[in-house]
């Protein structure tokens, strides 16, 4: 179980102010909101990736900022982390990217015959062919190849966390669906809790037990993702409804005006 | 001004923090073994080896120089075996170390800056912090640690050539034998001077990468950012080297 409790974070502008909720083990909750509304940044203090100014996150009873070094990494190693642009690192290839996923002196442990197995079903498990994209360094692959071998490295340590910031970003829609689809598939199987920060609400409702909507800093809405879609609050319904959000948007565009004009009047 | 003066000390004050701790956890990881063996033989080789060619080119330029400058000045008013220690001390006592630290400040520290900085910006630390590992004990220590034995390494091969190439273009252009020259080099030579001139490459060798990592590790802001701690740390560097060469005649020469 991850807890917020009552997080402040600060850089130039308050970015969050005071968030406080907690995900259930084996959730999947779906962070949304505006952009520079502190998504990222509270994935990010949810293993101490930025220290908060005020408040604490706390991962099955342990403090994430009381934590001496030690435990902060044993913490570190019960997540996995996909980063908005994977991270992967330049110099490596996918092999050696995705075996990074693995506690530290695995080659040593495990010997580099079981490494490579356990390299290969996480890649096999993202829908990637090992065969072909072993030996591939990060920048001879594609964007959404890079996610899922993002995906893969997060998922070879067999975490209970996953926190996935924005997946989907940057992908055209076949590959961010598949990569909504992986979530799931992951989800399902190994019961991980998962919190995904994203801006695709379609996918963020399609895959979430649960979602949290947050604006200026602080938690806005936080629900089902039923209970999302029938809530009133205006600017849940600008999230639900991308048609009317859209349309709220344009009120007032002369091209918009013009353009619907002209639809209507092809109309037979 | 005063003000002005206040946020200059701040940021020496926090910048010195900054490696003080960068230096001492990279001295920990060293002491409990968590750098690799590996890493470590791969930085001495990239700092050290590969900038061998630089550092001769710079070596023999630099004796062949001081050669031709001391030749010029000696020649109808001082003997002539006198530039063999004049060349000699010149470069084991500062251009060798000195100008090896430049090419190595150029060569290596701007890449070190350059690499870490273009990491942290894409993340890549971040994802080295997700995954259980320390940064500083996979990138940091083997870096400082590697500067110090390529600097020694370097230094000793620059000061041997920048010696021969002055006594081979004393020959050639004042027409001095290389038994006068080295007649003269031994004349006033110290043995200590060698070691005062591998006690530079030691400090130089670890003030370069320490600056560059720490730096690179600082970088904030896209590839801007990368260029702007890129060129932060270059500056930093050679005022680094500047300093620490000018600290020490009255420290270790009186």
């Amino acid at each position: 179980m991850i807890e917020y409790h009552d997080v402040y974070k600060t850089f130039d502008v308050p970015v969050l102010a005071g968030v406080s909720f907690r995900v259930e083990s084996g959730e999947t909750l779906a962070v949304v909101g505006p952009s520079g509304t502190g998504k990222s940044v509270l994935l990010k203090t949810t293993i101490g990736l930025i220290v908060p100014d005020r408040g604490d996150v706390i991962i099955d009873g342990q403090s994430v900022f009381s934590a001496t070094p030690d435990e902060l990494q044993a913490i570190r190693r019960k997540a996995g982390y996909v980063f908005q642009n994977a991270a992967l690192f330049d110099s490596m290839n996918v092999f050696e990217n995705v075996a990074y996923g693995l506690p530290e002196g695995a080659l040593k442990k495990l010997g580099r015959r079981e490494v490579l197995r356990r390299v290969v079903r996480a890649l096999e498990d993202v829908n990637l062919d090992p065969a072909v994209v072993l030996p591939k360094l990060p920048a001879e692959l594609s964007g959404g190849m890079r996610k899922r071998v993002g995906l893969a490295r997060a998922i070879v340590g067999e975490p209970q966390i996953l926190l996935y910031d924005e997946p989907v970003t940057g992908l055209d829609p076949v590959n961010a669906a598949a990569v909504d689809r992986l979530i799931c598939d992951i989800a399902d199987r190994t019961h991980v809790t998962s919190i995904v920060v994203t801006h695709d609400i379609e996918g963020g409702l399609s895959i979430s037990d649960r979602v949290a909507l947050l604006e200026g800093g602080k938690l806005r809405f936080l629900g089902t993702p039923d209970e999302f879609r029938r809530s009133t609050d205006p600017l849940v319904r600008a999230f639900a409804d991308r048609k009317a959000a859209v349309e709220a948007a344009m009120a007032g565009s002369a091209r918009a005006g013009r353009l619907a004009e002209e639809k209507s009047a092809a109309l037979p | 001004m005063v003000r002005a003066i206040g946020r200059v000390g701040v940021t020496i004050a926090r910048h010195a923090g900054g490696m003080g701790l960068l230096a001492w956890r990279t001295v920990s990881a060293l002491f409990t073994g968590q750098v690799s063996f590996r890493e470590f033989l791969y930085q001495l080789y990239a700092m050290g080896v590969q900038s061998l060619p630089l550092v001769l080119v710079t070596s023999i330029l630099s004796g062949v120089v001081t050669s031709q400058q001391g030749g010029y000045q000696f020649t109808g008013s001082i003997p002539l075996y006198v530039l063999g220690s004049v060349v000699t001390s010149s470069v084991v006592l500062e251009l060798g170390p000195v100008l090896t630290a430049v090419v190595v400040i150029g060569r290596v520290g701007a890449r070190i800056t350059a690499e870490l900085g273009t990491m942290q910006v894409s993340e890549q630390i971040d994802a080295l912090y997700s995954l259980g590992r320390d940064p500083v004990k996979v990138l940091a220590a083997p870096r400082i640690l590697a500067g110090m034995p390529a600097m020694v390494l370097l230094v000793g091969i620059a000061n041997l050539v920048g010696v021969l190439a002055g006594m081979l273009a004393a020959r050639l252009t004042v027409g001095l034998g290389h038994a006068t020259f080295l007649y003269g080099a031994r004349l006033f030579w110290h043995s200590y001077d060698f070691f005062y001139s591998e006690m530079k490459a030691w400090v130089f060798g670890f003030i370069i990468p320490l600056i560059s990592v720490h730096m690179g590790l600082l970088t904030r802001g896209g590839a801007e950012g990368v260029g702007r701690s890129t060129t932060s740390s270059v500056v930093f560097m050679i005022i680094a080297v500047l300093v620490a060469d000018a600290m020490f005649p009255p420290l270790f020469l009186n």
